[in-house]
């Protein structure tokens, strides 16, 4: 375990001076502050609602259920409200109806929001009638975001095996491998090390990412054991990546080429019809991204996750030992 | 402390073997060189003896452990300098042999001491990716001393090495193998060899040819020459003449006589006189 430690730690030193690996490092957390920005909020739910003090105490109380509402004494006041820098969607009734009055450069959501609460307002929905119609529009997690999140998860996934790689190919390029292989430290340990990194910075990153998104609601548990399955993951990824790969550009190549089975098993969880999911069973990439899915949209359970991350556990063990000999080889 | 027996060893699958079958015991606190030209299978040898090479075939025992089993307990009290120098491009000079010294479970030597030993101080914070080639192979050779091994394996420790860098070397492996220290050292270089080594090894196309101390090769193979300078028409002629060959010892004879002699000595056979002798081929 201390040798383990040891080359982790040089690896993370060397890791640090490399522009490529920062890059790597840095790039999930950029996306995920990416995504956040760009895609409806999780956290951030709430509607901002202009209403009129002289409106319909029912309907302020309504509103209030389900919005942030501030009250302004008239019409126009509201539509300067509407017109200032955040965005808030004004219901101001007309006639027997309300109107909706937007600055133009709200997200979707937002005019949806208001639109939808007041139709449903306006069919005289109360909330123990609508309860789960309405909690589950205002809480649940919005499919776009988890599937970015969730790719973003695979990504780092994938980088994180690319640290491996570049770690790899330098130990390769300056021969020290062999220099490794003449002290005490066994090439389990070497590898294990090596897979310490991959796995331990897919690990901060995810997290990283997850908070920065805004899912830090989920059963961490359940992450954890999907980050292990990731850092399997990383560890073959990485490895075969490395050992194929006589420099970074040539190992950033075959990067690329992982990247179609990966796109293919997020393609084929998101796009295929349930009588087809089978056709995937055989990538990791796809019962990991499973795995994330079901954790992210906080609709798994044990089993399933269990299920879905000893496959990914199973699968990778298999390409293992298929690699096992090739790795061994050429370490030494 | 070494004991090789019908080692043999072939890359790939053909017939062609590096190594051929060879055998010898290097004795506690020994210097053994292993002596020949580039090709001839120094490196192949000094691979499967660090365990870097896997053995095929034959019976080696380094330092009391079987190498056929896997024991990296073993090389706490071995070192190992590598003919292609190979250190961290991505560390400096320091790192390099600090993270090095982490790997051993025995007490190591301070990093600074070894950096200004082999004349890299003020280099110890560059990153060892910016040193020249005799820069790297210098941190390369001094990492190999960090954990006093009682057991140091050198390839080629001064080749490529400008002169009184190698000399500054050579003066290292001298102290530490008078100190006790056992060597394995592999070099084309006789002088080298003849300076520190106990005995000596001639290799050639994979096969061990002969194994002997210098000095007793000196006895039976080193011809006395004699190099005699002399006034020939207001010229300077200078002629190597070899004792013991009929036609040179008339020859001296005849120079002393005919003309008038400036310097007359004797010199002995160098190694690579003595190799080429044997082996009938040079050592480059
Ligand atoms: N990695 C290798 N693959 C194939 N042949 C090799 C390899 N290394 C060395 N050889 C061959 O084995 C023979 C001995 O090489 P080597 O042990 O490096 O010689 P030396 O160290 O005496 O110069 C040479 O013919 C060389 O070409
Ligand atoms: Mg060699």
């Amino acid at each position: 375990m201390k040798n383990i430690l040891k080359i982790f730690m040089r690896d993370l030193k060397t890791a640090r001076r490399d522009s490529m690996a920062l890059i790597i490092i840095i790039m999930p957390i950029v996306l995920a502050i990416g995504i956040t920005l760009f895609t409806p909020g999780l956290a951030d739910t709430t509607v901002n609602l202009a209403l009129l003090k002289n409106d319909d105490p029912a309907h302020i109380q309504y509103m209030e259920n389900f919005a942030k509402v501030e009250l302004f004494d008239t019409r126009q006041d509201a539509i300067a409200r509407v017109q200032k820098r955040d965005d808030v969607a004004a219901v101001i009734r007309k006639d027997k109806s309300y109107e909706i009055i937007l600055q133009g450069n709200e997200p979707n959501m937002v005019e949806n929001y208001a639109a939808s609460l007041s139709a449903l307002y306006e069919t005289g929905q109360t909330i123990e009638a609508s309860n789960v119609t309405l909690y589950s529009f205002g809480q649940s997690t919005s499919p776009i975001k988890t599937m970015l999140v969730n790719m973003l998860i695979s990504m780092t996934i994938m980088l994180a095996g690319m640290l491996i790689a570049i770690s790899i190919v330098g130990e390769k390029a300056d021969n020290t491998i062999n220099a490794v292989n003449v002290t005490p430290v066994s090439q389990t340990e070497f590898v294990l090390g090596k897979t310490l990194l991959g796995g331990f910075i897919a690990l901060v990153s995810i997290i990283i990412a997850l908070l920065i998104t805004g899912y830090d609601d989920i059963n961490w548990l359940m992450i954890l054991l999907v980050g292990v399955s990731s850092m399997a993951l990383s560890l073959i990824i990485g490895f075969l990546m490395g050992l194929m790969s006589d420099d970074v550009i040539e190992a950033a190549t075959n990067v690329k080429m992982i990247m179609l089975p990966v796109a293919g098993s997020i393609l084929g969880y998101e796009l295929l019809a349930a009588n087809w999911q089978w056709t995937m069973y055989w990538s990791p990439f796809y019962w990991a991204y499973k795995a994330n899915q079901l954790v992210l949209s906080k609709t798994a359970d044990w089993p399933s996750v269990l299920l879905s991350t000893g496959m990914v556990l199973l699968l990778t063990l298999l390409v293992y030992f298929a690699a096992k000999p090739k790795i061994r080889k050429g370490l030494s | 402390m070494i004991s090789v027996k019908n080692l043999s060893h072939s890359y790939g699958n053909d017939r062609k073997l590096a190594v051929k079958n060879i055998s010898f015991e290097v004795e506690n606190g020994e210097t053994f060189g292993f002596l020949g030209p580039s090709g001839a299978g120094k490196s192949t040898t000094q691979g499967i003896l660090t365990g870097l090479l896997k053995l095929q075939k034959g019976d080696v025992s380094v330092a009391g452990y079987d190498i056929s089993r896997v024991h990296n307990e073993r090389f706490n009290t071995i070192g190992v300098s590598f003919e292609q120098s190979n250190v961290y491009s991505k560390l400096t000079a320091k790192e390099n042999l600090q993270f090095y010294a982490k790997l051993f479970d025995v007490p190591t030597r301070d990093p600074m001491e070894l950096i200004h030993l082999v004349g890299l101080l003020g280099k110890e914070n560059d990153l060892a990716g910016t040193f020249s080639k005799g820069m790297k192979h210098r941190l390369t050779f001094a990492r190999s001393m960090i954990n006093n091994p009682e057991l140091w394996f050198l390839d080629e420790p001064t080749t490529g090495l400008d002169p009184a860098i190698a000399a500054n070397i050579k003066d290292i492996i001298k102290e530490k193998t008078t100190a006790g220290t056992t060597a394995f050292l592999t070099t084309h270089n006789m002088f080298i060899a003849d300076e520190l080594c106990d005995r000596v090894a001639f290799i050639i196309d994979g096969e061990i040819v002969l194994i002997d101390t210098p000095s007793s090769l000196k006895l039976q193979y080193g011809q006395k020459l004699v190099v005699i300078t002399y006034l020939k028409d207001d010229q300077v002629v200078k002629e190597t003449l070899k004792t013991t060959d009929e036609k040179d010892r008339l020859r001296i004879g005849e120079v002393v006589n005919l003309y008038e002699v400036q310097t007359m000595h004797t010199k002995e056979a160098t190694l690579e006189e003595i190799f080429i002798q044997v082996t009938g081929r040079g050592l480059v």
